[in-house]
């Protein structure tokens, strides 16, 4: 529970510090952006401090080479 | 341009230098050392010769695109569309390294010195000093590169001057015991860990120095003297504490330095030399976190990259424990597979865009020659 009173809190900062310029300077897209980022960032640590289950890109990222890795350390073995 | 900062030449190779050294200084001699024990050293030596092949190619996209980024050169040549989703395949290849630097510091952090400590606080007090810098710009970076880099040569002689007593050469023998193709799995693994991730640096390498020529000769220069010192640890980590324990500890410098006992007073220096790392590893990790912010920015054409540098920060964090459940599968990655992302990443996307490069400028001019002769 605190932690994600304080992943909130820590958003809520980083809003108050950002937001004001960008507003002012009218950047629209800059904004969307900017919300987009740290929605996905608040959410993202709210699931891990949840304890959820995140997909690992790695894991992907690995099966992607998998193929190559393993022909490299075949050869070179 | 996003960041109208320049820097000089002197400062782009102290950066070079410091990057190339960066993360590896910390984990690579054991890595190397399990994959040829004694030998370890000469693949390295060899890897620091077909090095400079890879920087020199890194080069020449350079002068091709003298005021391009990498994502713009990406952009100019493949479109926009497959552009921007080989563009965002490197802003995630920038992404990771930051973030697997940031595990490495946690970790190191953790394990060796504040055992009682959680890994996030210190992550995310490292990656606060990482948004500062990059928040404040490529030459803020520089100059603190070039004010650091005194402190890390002068750790990096006092190291090896306090450790040269406990060489011991019967290590290193018999000499070329491993074989061959081990030697050049450790070549693979050395060039994937110092020299393909320069690749960073055409992020804005062309454009924000200021005189092109003399960087070109800096980047050889820097990456050189970056793999004369990852050599000199390799070599010292295989004289003194022998190739079987530099196999099998996690942070073999480390160990190094504890060694260090001159006359029985000297000794238990190891947290002054781990600022060394320290130095390296922020360097590296501002480049990337640089580097891949303002990808991201270029890619998505907007005007400021500074508001990116939280929601980052923040993805970052949480990302580095998501994607490192644990040290056997960041050492499995870090063998197998990241040999085969950084290659395709350092080598062959860049050849593959040099060679678009060459052919479609030859084109070009095919085609002007063509309408002269008509006119």
């Amino acid at each position: 529970m605190w932690g994600i009173a304080g992943i909130l809190l820590i958003a809520l900062l980083i809003i108050i510090f950002e937001v004001p310029s960008l507003w002012k300077s009218k950047q629209k897209k800059e904004l969307w952006v900017f919300f987009l980022l740290l929605i996905f960032g608040v959410g993202l640590s709210i699931a891990k401090s949840l304890a959820v289950n995140i997909p690992n890109p790695l894991d992907w990222i690995i099966a992607v080479y998998k193929p190559f890795s393993d022909a490299m350390m075949n050869i070179l073995k | 341009m996003l960041d109208n900062g320049k820097i000089s030449v002197r400062q782009f190779r102290v950066l070079t230098i410091l990057f190339t050294v960066g993360s590896a200084i910390l984990v690579i001699p054991s890595i190397l050392v399990t994959d040829s024990k004694q030998d370890a050293w000469i693949g390295v030596l060899l890897a620091i010769g077909t090095g400079m092949f890879i920087i020199i190619i890194y080069n020449a996209l350079a002068v091709l695109f003298p005021d391009l980024s990498l994502v713009e050169i990406i952009e100019c040549l493949l479109g926009k569309w497959i552009g921007s989703v080989v563009s965002l395949t490197y802003v995630f290849f920038f992404f990771y390294n930051a973030s697997a630097l940031l595990l490495y510091i946690g970790d190191f952090m953790t394990t060796q010195m504040m055992p009682e400590t959680p890994i996030q606080p210190i992550m995310i007090l490292f990656l606060a000093i990482v948004i500062i810098g990059t928040r404040l710009g490529l030459e803020v970076i520089a100059r603190s590169a070039e004010i650091l880099c005194f402190w890390f040569l002068l750790l990096f002689v006092v190291l090896v001057i306090f450790i040269s007593p406990q060489i011991d050469w019967k290590n290193v023998q018999p000499v070329f015991e491993s074989g061959v193709k081990p030697i050049i799995l450790t070549t693979i693994h050395f060039l994937s860990f110092t020299i393909l991730p320069l690749i960073t640096f055409l992020m804005f390498f062309p454009a924000h120095i200021n005189q092109l020529k003399n960087a070109r000769k800096a980047f050889i220069t820097g990456s050189l003297i970056g793999g004369i010192i990852l050599f000199i640890i390799v070599f010292l980590s295989i004289l003194v504490l022998g190739p079987d324990q530099t196999a099998r500890q996690l942070y073999p410098s480390y160990v190094l330095a504890k060694k260090i006992n001159v006359g029985n007073f000297v000794q238990r220096i190891e947290v002054i030399i781990a600022i060394m790392w320290f130095i390296s590893l922020y360097i590296k990790m501002t480049v990337y976190f640089y580097g891949s912010i303002i990808g991201f920015a270029q890619i998505l054409k907007l005007k400021n990259y500074r508001f990116l540098t939280f929601p980052f920060g923040m993805i970052m964090v949480t990302a580095t424990i998501v994607m490192h459940p644990n040290v056997v599968y960041i050492q499995t990655f870090d063998a197998k597979t990241w040999p085969v992302y950084g290659l395709t990443y350092g080598l062959l996307l860049p050849l593959l865009l040099l060679g678009l490069a060459v052919l479609r400028k030859k084109g070009s001019r095919k085609r002007k020659l063509q309408s002269n002769s008509r006119s």
